[in-house]
């Protein structure tokens, strides 16, 4: 059997989630807005460097904006976490770094990376002023729409867990 | 046979598996997924690779839920459960896609209204800062324009009164006029932009309607007769005489509206009708009617004319063209917060009607203490100062421009000797120095301001100093500021650009 390597993908709903992974896994995007319940698990295998490969296992978790109701059980075994924020919904990235000590607090340890989703939507000086008015850093500026930074996302975390 | 059923029914929506701890399926019912024995559960779908991360630690049973499987082109919304036993680890999966869709159903209802809401939000909060923004924008290039207008309005003044020909009086008369033209459309712009930023507060009083009616019959007149048209101010007798509401506005309307229908008419009549709609314990309704028989307005602008700046905006329509377009939406934005609306009915070639209802409200005539407001009259009057002494002025002006002009004109009356100074920090001094029977500030000079300085002098222990007579001189408009400066202490403020004559009058009230 391969190396698998377990990634949550969370943050509050309607971030682009479900829309980041099926763009990395299947590469297409819908407008629509599907509610996701739950969690989805997809599985895809990419290669880190030649010859070596890691299946990466994708969870896709339900949103929400209270961290704190995620089900302990979708973490168990997580080796990458990816936070997603909506830079076009305030809302999703306010309480940015009291959501991300939530999520520390419950897996320690674990890569994180912090993900500005939608750019395509937004101006990239808008996204600058925004980012050190709300004191926020990322890892990511990604979308899911275009396809912008979403492998290199997904790739890094590979690489970087392998 | 009922066990029989019951058994059918009751696993039908849960499987049982067990693996070894390798993942390999050692036995397994078919439920609703149909796996073979010995096959990897890994291949079943990837959600099971978390049994290798929780096979060693785990303990008893672990739940968990809303897991969504696929499997041989099946969608399950299922809980899994995973219990140690003797004989490997037995996983418990059940169905609940049904229960889970319905669920889901309220999710997306409820997170699709929050989302809207906030990007709702978010675009009125754009909206709200680009009209804050238009309103600061306005307010700060008029009051960069006050002051280059007050200099031409009386260098324009003091023109006049130098010896003119024929056709440098027609000149100057013509700069008159269009300097008058210059601060009616600044003050239109004001207007609109406190109205739209919602520093316009409406000021209620008691007034005679049959006073505001016999104020516009004179005004429109002369009007109507250098023009050759007929006009006519018809009043329902039913109306009573004194209601309460602003009088000044409601003015500012019917004049807006007036002042249109002139502009429009060449031929023909204008009539202002006041009709009673109702009459309700003590709320009068009355229907405001202004007719002309003028160029009239297509129906495709007729919405158009009420919109700010919508002649600025370069689309000129020849069967409309209706001046700045300011005075309109003047008249659309007092009646709104007047709680009234402004209607227009026209045919091109044959006229329009503009018009409107308004509530006013009717005081008890017993009970009334409160003055009458009558119109005050243009004050034609010159102002009178003593002649058996000059008054000493201490004029405080940092615009090099307004300075020469003030000081000019002021000691072309005669009345006063002046003294200046340009920066605010130095009116104590001079003050304290010297003696004054009068203070012209501006408010906005350089270091201190003019209200600072105010409240300073307010505040002094000598007594000539601080009851020395302060008037200001500002390129604000706004009543806001007006009431800021009264308070620090000044006597009057008035607002450039101003008129000589306005400024000298002011000034004999405090000079005696
Ligand atoms: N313009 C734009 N729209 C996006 C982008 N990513 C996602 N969306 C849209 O945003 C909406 C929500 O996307 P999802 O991927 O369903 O969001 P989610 O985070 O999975 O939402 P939950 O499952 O409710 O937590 C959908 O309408 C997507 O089409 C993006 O990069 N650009
Ligand atoms: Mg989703």
């Amino acid at each position: 059997m391969q190396v698998s390597k377990k990634i949550v993908v969370l943050g509050h709903f309607g971030v682009g989630k479900t829309s980041l992974i099926r763009r990395f896994v299947e590469d297409s995007f819908s407008d629509n807005y599907k509610v996701s319940i739950g969690v989805h698990i997809t599985k895809k295998v990419v290669e880190v460097s030649p010859e070596e490969e890691v299946s990466l296992i994708l969870w896709d978790l339900e949103g929400t904006d209270d961290l704190t109701t995620i089900r302990d059980a979708y973490l168990l075994g997580t080796h990458g976490v990816v936070f997603v924020f909506d830079v076009t919904r305030p809302s999703t990235f306010q309480a940015l770094n009291a959501d991300l000590d939530i999520v520390r607090s419950k897996i320690s340890k674990t890569p994180l990376l912090v993900v500005g989703n939608k750019v395509d939507l937004v101006l990239k000086e808008d996204l600058e002023t925004l980012f050190t008015k709300n004191n926020i850093e990322t890892n990511f500026l990604t979308s899911a729409k275009t396809g912008n930074a979403v492998n290199d996302l997904f790739l890094h975390l590979a690489k970087l867990l392998h | 046979m009922l066990d029989q059923y019951q058994k059918e029914y009751a696993t039908q929506n849960v499987q049982f598996i067990l693996i070894d701890e390798k993942g390999t399926i050692l036995e397994t019912d078919q439920a609703f997924l149909k796996l073979e024995t010995n096959s990897s559960i890994f291949d079943v779908h990837a959600f099971f690779y978390t049994f290798e991360s929780i096979k060693d630690t785990l303990e008893n049973a672990l739940l968990f839920s809303c897991v969504h499987i696929h499997f041989k082109d099946e969608d399950y919304v299922t809980d899994i459960r995973f219990v140690k036993k003797k004989e490997g680890y037995l996983i418990i999966i059940t169905d609940y896609t049904s229960h889970y869709t319905e669920y889901q159903a309220i999710a997306q209802t409820r997170n699709e209204s929050i989302i809207n809401g906030e990007l709702v939000a978010i675009k009125n909060a754009e909206l709200e800062e680009r009209e804050n923004f238009k309103n600061s924008f306005i307010r700060n290039f008029s009051h960069e324009l006050r002051n280059p207008l007050t200099s031409i309005i009386s260098i324009t003044k003091i023109l006049s009164d130098t010896a003119l020909t024929n056709q440098q009086q027609d000149m100057v008369t013509f700069l008159q006029q269009s300097n008058a033209n210059l601060k009616q459309l600044l003050d239109d712009i004001l207007s609109i932009s406190m109205i739209s930023s919602g520093r316009l507060k409406l000021r209620e009083n008691i007034f005679s309607l049959s006073q505001l009616f016999d104020l516009l019959r004179f005004t429109y007149k002369t009007r109507a007769l250098d023009n050759n048209i007929e006009f006519a101010v018809n009043v329902d007798k039913k109306i009573v005489d004194l209601v309460e509401g602003d009088r000044l506005r409601l003015f500012q309307v019917l004049t807006n509206l007036l002042d249109n229908a002139f502009k429009y008419t060449q031929t023909g009549s204008i009539r202002l009708d006041i009709q009673l709609n109702q009459k309700r314990a003590n709320r009068l309704n009355l229907r405001f009617e202004i007719v002309d028989t003028g160029v009239g307005i297509s129906v495709e602008n007729q919405t158009a004319i009420f919109e700010s700046f919508s002649q600025l905006s370069g689309e000129q329509n020849s069967d409309a063209p209706r001046g700045t377009g300011l005075g309109l939406s003047i008249v659309k934005g007092l009646l709104n917060l007047m709680d009234s609306e402004i209607k227009v009915i026209s045919n091109v070639g044959e006229g329009s009607s503009f018009y409107f209802d308004l509530t006013l409200k009717q005081p008890l005539a017993t009970t009334s203490k409160t003055s009458i407001i009558t119109p005050r009259k243009k004050k034609d009057k010159k102002a009178k100062f003593r002649t058996d002494k000059k008054f000493r002025i201490l004029l405080a002006e940092d615009d090099i421009n307004v300075q020469t002009v003030l000081f000019k004109s002021l000691l072309d009356t005669n009345y006063f000797y002046i003294d200046l100074v340009s920066d605010g920090a130095l009116v104590m001094e001079k003050l304290i120095n010297e003696e004054y029977d009068l203070l012209l500030i501006d408010i906005n000079l350089p270091n201190v301001t003019g209200d600072q300085v105010a409240r300073l002098i307010r505040d002094f222990p000598f007594k000539n100093i601080k009851s020395i007579p302060i008037i200001g001189i500002t390129a604000y408009s706004y009543e806001d500021d007006f009431k800021a400066f009264k308070k620090s202490g000044m006597n009057a403020v008035l607002s450039k650009p101003f008129e000589h004559e306005e400024l000298l009058s002011t000034m004999a009230k405090y000079l005696k």
